[in-house]
């Protein structure tokens, strides 16, 4: 087992595509790190390095305490799952599982002819470990079928399979999930979870879904255009963005922006001012532009704002323009003034399309960006 | 419009069974019923026909015809498919020129060089033998398989090859273990199309080989000139059944197979 390292690592393609810029990330052994970005973020790039089939332009990767740049794929010691899945189509289950293990440990044909002994030992060391991982996976009684005769979750865990059968030092998975039909893809999310606390493998995710990233990562790195914006905990991203796009990225619904300057101690944006508390850096800078951040989960209907205390500065006044129900809570399209702001409502709201409703804010939870830099002030 | 494409079809069937009823029906006739009348079912059914057929081409050639088509498919297929798999997989400079090359070599007559290769063969000491025809055949063939071949191997997504190298396979092992056995509706394909024109090729066979050493189509064609002189049309109508009874027997078997790689064209995962 082994953490993996990206070093001041960057990888143009062509002469002057910029697909990933001066990444540095240090991932923990045992750690289960989620690179989570838009598409063409770079994420999938800097897992096709870690896994050597995309080249290192600039900079180091490193896998336990080896530089892995020139170290062909096979070598690297790892084990990666595929958005597609992968899987031979003319293998059934059995032999997709087994090949890679065949290739590595099963010599030529001439040698297995003249050392019949130790390959039918590889062999029936081979053919215990395909029939326990499948075993672990449920995908037993599929042995013997080939890729097309299975669904689409069945396919994955054989992907899976195929990936932890070796042990590998470290897996990567591109965007495992998102062949999936949405339930499938809650209940795969947990097995994943679960069998990384099980085999307690180094795990490089990529995914462009948020609520993945948050619900599997022990950290996650968010990126956009080839830049690392912010690497930490779940909880720590959410709460603390490093920037507005981290911020606009993590959540959903996503977080509310408001053009604001500071005036007397208050952001006023619009219909809208808050007082900042004392110390807030936010304070020092007296009439400059900032945005203003409000996450939906950080607005509540003034009459049920329970442990949220209701005054006069954490209040405002908004039209309720649409209102989603969701079930279990409704997503409000709200109208301060021209601008909208989205909120997330308990479903005991009385409020109605066309209203007029008090709103309040927690004002611990009103983040500030700086209006040219987008660097979060805190 | 129903009707219409009915017709047309039933056009074309007739266009394409039809010589093939006519020369099996001739096979088994007597000269005279022949000549008598050409378009109606034999009354007597004259088998020793065959075995005049049989004696007149030769078992040898047959057995060649056979040795130079297998041969051939046996060395083209592995190496037009190794060929097509760099184009279709590895960008490298002067890719497209040399793809364009091989391509090239389609549309090329291949009487147009029968003159030097004659000359070439002689200095080879390879005129007039069995390996000499199959390494031209090999040759002549390579640029119609790998046409065919690119375009199964970039059908195949690079996700498999990625998976094959990171599971431990060395090029050449991902090559024969995963991509080798993936194009085998393509495979399927060009060795059909390859089988019946070697199996009926008659330009190089006449200008490589001499004397004994014949293939069906030289030894067809020597006994339709022989009927200047002799006139034994059944003869060489039950000889033209017996050269084309392997090719249809080949394109039975692969029927299935082949009708699929023409509607498929992918492999799909």
């Amino acid at each position: 087992m082994a953490g993996v390292a990206f070093k001041k690592v960057s990888k143009v393609y062509g002469k002057d595509v910029l697909a990933v810029n001066d990444l540095n990330l240090e991932i923990k052994d045992g750690e289960f790190m989620v690179l989570v970005g838009p598409s063409g973020c770079g994420k999938t790039t800097a897992l096709r390095m870690i896994a050597g089939l995309e080249e290192v332009t600039e900079g180091d990767i490193l896998i336990g305490e080896r530089r892995v740049n020139d170290v062909p794929p096979k070598d690297r010691d790892i084990a990666m799952v595929f958005q597609n899945y992968a899987l031979y189509p003319h293998m059934n289950v059995y032999d997709n599982i087994a090949f890679g293990l065949r290739l590595r440990e099963l010599k030529g044909f001439l040698w297995q002819l003249s050392h019949p002994g130790d390959a039918k030992r590889i062999k029936e060391d081979i053919d215990r470990r395909v029939r326990e991982v499948a075993e672990m996976l449920g995908i037993e009684p599929y042995l013997m079928r080939k890729p097309k005769e299975l669904s689409g979750g069945q396919r994955q865990r054989v992907a899976l399979g195929r990936a932890i059968v070796r042990k590998p030092k470290v897996f990567l998975m591109d965007e495992p999930l998102s062949n999936l039909d949405a339930k499938l893809r809650i209940q795969t999310r947990a097995e994943l979870i679960r069998l990384h606390r099980a085999l307690g493998i180094t795990t490089v995710y990529v995914t462009h879904d948020q609520v993945e990233a948050m619900t599997m990562g022990h950290r996650i790195a968010i990126m956009k255009d080839g830049v690392l914006q912010q690497c930490d905990q779940p909880e720590v991203v959410y709460r603390h963005p490093a920037n507005r796009f981290v911020a606009g990225f993590i959540g959903s619904p996503p977080m509310n922006f408001i053009e604001a300057k500071i005036t007397g101690g208050k952001v006023i944006g619009g219909e809208l001012s808050f007082p900042l508390p004392a110390g807030h850096p936010g304070l020092l800078k007296e009439g400059e532009s900032v945005t203003l951040g409000m996450r939906p989960e950080a607005i509540f209907d003034a009459r049920l704002a329970g442990s949220v205390p209701v005054n006069p500065e954490n209040t405002f006044r908004a039209t309720i323009d649409v209102l989603e129900p969701l079930g279990h809570e409704y997503v409000a399209y709200l109208k301060v003034g021209d601008h909208p702001i989205l909120a997330t409502l308990d479903t005991a709201t009385e409020v109605k399309v066309g209203d007029v409703a008090d709103f309040v804010v927690r004002l611990e939870d009103l983040h500030l960006f700086d209006a040219n830099t987008e660097a979060a002030i805190r | 419009m129903k009707i219409l494409r009915g017709a047309i079809i039933a056009l074309m069937v007739l266009a394409i069974v039809g010589p093939l009823v006519w020369v099996a029906m001739n096979s088994v006739k007597t000269n005279t019923e022949l000549f008598g009348s050409p378009w109606s079912p034999p009354k007597v059914l004259a088998w020793d026909n065959f075995s005049r057929g049989w004696n007149e081409i030769g078992a040898r050639s047959f057995v060649n015809s056979l040795i130079a088509t297998v041969a051939t498919l046996v060395f083209l297929l592995p190496i037009g498919a190794m060929a097509a798999y760099i184009f279709a997989k590895f960008p490298f400079p002067g890719r497209g020129t040399v793809y364009a090359l091989f391509l090239g070599g389609m549309m090329f007559p291949n009487f147009l060089v029968a003159i030097p290769l004659v000359l070439l063969y002689r200095d080879l000491g390879l005129l007039n033998t069995m390996h000499g025809l199959v390494l031209a055949y090999v040759a002549y063939s390579l640029s119609f398989t790998i046409f065919v071949l690119t375009g199964f191997f970039q059908a195949i997504p690079e996700e498999l090859r990625e998976a094959a190298e990171i599971d431990g396979g060395s090029p050449s092992r991902t090559f024969w273990t995963v991509m080798f056995p993936l194009v085998r509706p393509g495979l399927v394909v060009v060795g059909i199309f390859n089988a019946i024109g070697l199996w009926n090729e008659y330009p190089l066979a006449m200008v490589l080989l001499s004397g004994e050493n014949s293939t069906l189509p030289l030894g067809i064609a020597s006994m339709a000139m022989a009927q200047n002189y002799r006139a034994d049309w059944t003869g060489l109508f039950a000889a033209t059944l017996i050269a084309m009874v392997p090719v249809l027997i080949v394109y039975l078997k692969f029927r299935e197979q082949l009708q699929e790689a023409m509607v498929a064209g992918a492999v799909k995962g």
